[in-house]
């Protein structure tokens, strides 16, 4: 079972998500309808992995880049004036385009995997976190954990609290 | 920041997904009206070009590129502006751009999409297109990558791609957003396009890195976009062409004409769409400034382009130089040194830059001062290369001209259905300028 608590107050909402964090909740989820620094720290989210995509995505496509002018120019061979068939400057133009395509790819895929999205299943979730509302998850309490992570977030000035059956 | 007081995060939602979720007639008619115009300005003289070939468009033999390639340049140079605002000022933490950025990535979007475009009518024979990628046929005919036109076809893909990924994961929380608003099939397909985002504190984390390196990416790719277009003339020894300050006066012409598009685009998403609360004279201001700047490097690289024409002596380049200045295309010429470089210098004005009408027209003015500067580009250079005799003349066909006022409409067209599939404003990123919801503010 998923317990809920929805928050009109930014600072009431962090005070609820430190009081789980400090209470042995390591199954919370923060939801808000502009990204928030703090929530980012309470959860103790630093640099991000998606950063070793990115890097990973940009060093293949500098290969790629390259090998496919130089194997290009080697598969079909252009004679130009006795000049070199495997030019450097034009082909590191094509390096840096492939450079940049494949780091944005993998940008992008390394926000999929890093975010868990998209989700294959409904998880909790309430529309007023996406309007004005700010919403605590803890996931996965049963019996008396759930009943004190229901304290903690009332205590925190909660305005609405829901039970939701995770796997809805 | 807002001209109307603040608005509260509900009415932000509400004011925004309005515009998507509620059509009127006047929208109807208005698609109707530029989707007409494309088929029949834009497609149809293409399908006569198709069925009676090129020589329909007044290209000849001696000027081998005409208007379909100098409208490229313009369509690639408007492009830049997404790239601008969104990447530029995203990594420069500027809050005004976010009440503008998103039209500015779409604007970047189908400008591209209408350039790409106008490659397929410059080719002819558009079945062959395929040939141009990197991908071995049944000829052996492999692309030559010492070529710019390839280094082109690389880098405008790329941008294309890039940009595309750029507007939509920066959508993603908006996409949610619409997702919630909507019911039946509409809240199915969003519930796709947000991929069943919630706006946890580690999605936020992660689309905030994500952002930041799309942003470190598209905004090189972006200059080396147009300076690559630049070397389609640049690489070439033709007099006129042959110069090395055409990547930087390229790039810089790429985005005074986009920053000039964005005003014209903010004037009409306020006018029509009724978001003046939301895009207020703060943003009129700083697109003003920018665009003065703009406006004095862009002069300043002319100036010099022109000098090094005269210091440089060749009697080739002099006699194209000549051409420009006081030929048959003179008066464009000088039309384009009136609306780019000198009518912007009102803008020196505060009553100027704080008037939205004066701001349209003066945006208008630059955009057709930078179609008529890719226009003398191709049409004063190409046909008259060395030698008297080998001397041509351009002049755009009637299928060129008609081509060129459908590629408006084209543009207009992928814009206003746009903006019912997408939020033409950034929920999020304008709330985050709102007050924060603290007990204190």
């Amino acid at each position: 079972m998923a317990i809920m608590g929805t928050f009109a107050f930014e600072e009431d909402f962090l005070a609820a998500a430190e009081k789980l964090q400090s209470s042995g909740f390591d199954n919370i989820s923060l939801l808000s309808p502009v990204p928030l620094a703090e929530a980012q720290k309470v959860l103790g989210l630093g640099k991000s992995a998606v950063r070793r995509f990115s890097l990973a995505g940009a060093i293949i496509g500098a290969l790629a880049g390259f090998a496919l002018a130089a194997g290009t120019a080697l598969v079909f061979v252009l004679p130009t004036s006795g000049r070199a068939i495997i030019t450097i400057p034009p082909f590191l133009i094509i390096t840096y385009e492939m450079t940049i395509l494949f780091g944005v790819l993998f940008t992008l895929l390394g926000f999929h995997v890093v975010s868990d999205l998209p989700a294959w299943r409904d998880r909790p979730y309430l529309p007023a976190a996406n309007i004005d509302r700010f919403v605590v998850v803890v996931e996965g309490a049963a019996g008396e954990q759930a009943a004190r992570a229901e304290a903690i977030i009332r205590q925190a000035g909660a305005e609405e609290i829901h039970h939701v059956e995770e796997d809805q | 920041m807002f001209d109307h007081g603040q608005p509260s995060y509900a009415e932000v939602n509400k004011d925004i997904l309005s515009v998507m979720l509620e059509t009127g007639p006047r929208y109807w008619m208005l698609l109707g009206t530029t989707m007409s115009v494309a088929v029949i300005f834009f497609f149809m003289p293409w399908f006569y070009q198709l069925i009676v070939g090129v020589g329909a468009a007044g290209m000849s033999r001696n000027a081998y590129w005409g208007t379909y390639l100098s409208n490229f340049i313009f369509w690639i140079g408007l492009s830049h502006s997404g790239t601008l605002l969104s990447a530029i000022l995203h990594i420069t933490n500027s809050p005004w751009r976010k009440s503008v950025y998103r039209s500015a990535e779409a604007m970047t979007l189908f400008s591209l999409m209408t350039a790409a475009l106008f490659v397929m009518v410059h080719l002819g024979r558009v079945w062959f297109v395929h040939w141009s990628f990197p991908i071995p046929n049944q000829m052996g005919l492999w692309p030559n990558f010492r070529s710019p036109l390839m280094f082109d076809v690389m880098a405008i893909t790329t941008y294309l791609t890039a940009s595309s990924i750029f507007i939509y994961m920066g959508s993603v929380p908006d996409f949610a957003a619409v997702r919630d608003a909507s019911t039946g099939t509409r809240r199915r397909l969003y519930t796709i396009f947000s991929f069943g985002w919630r706006g946890t504190a580690r999605e936020w984390h992660t689309l905030g890195w994500a952002y930041t390196f799309f942003a470190v990416f598209v905004i090189p790719l972006a200059v080396s976009v147009h300076s690559i277009v630049s070397w389609d003339f640049a690489l070439s020894i033709v007099p006129g062409l042959h110069h090395t300050i055409f990547a930087p006066y390229f790039v810089c012409g790429a985005i005074y004409s986009g920053t000039a598009g964005i005003v014209t685009v903010m004037y009409c998403l306020r006018k029509f769409l009724n978001f003046e609360r939301y895009i207020g004279q703060v943003h009129l201001d700083n697109l003003g400034k920018l665009l003065l700047a703009l406006s004095l490097i862009w002069s300043y690289i002319n100036m010099l382009e022109l000098f090094s024409s005269w210091y440089g002596g060749s009697s080739f380049e002099l006699e194209a130089l000549k051409f420009k200045l006081t030929g048959f295309y003179a008066p464009l010429y000088w039309e384009m040194i009136l609306f780019c470089a000198f009518v912007p210098l009102l803008m020196f004005f505060r009553k100027f830059r704080w008037s939205w009408n004066k701001m349209l027209l003066i945006s208008i003015l630059i955009n057709i001062g930078m179609l008529t500067e890719r226009f003398i580009i191709v049409a004063t250079s190409q046909p008259r290369k060395f030698l008297p005799n080998a001397f041509g003349f351009y002049f755009p066909s009637w299928i060129e001209i008609s081509i060129t006022i459908g590629s408006f409409a084209i543009f207009a067209t992928m814009f206003l259905i746009f903006i019912k599939w997408v939020p033409a404003i950034s929920i999020y990123e304008v709330k985050e300028t709102l007050k924060p919801l603290r007990r204190d503010a």
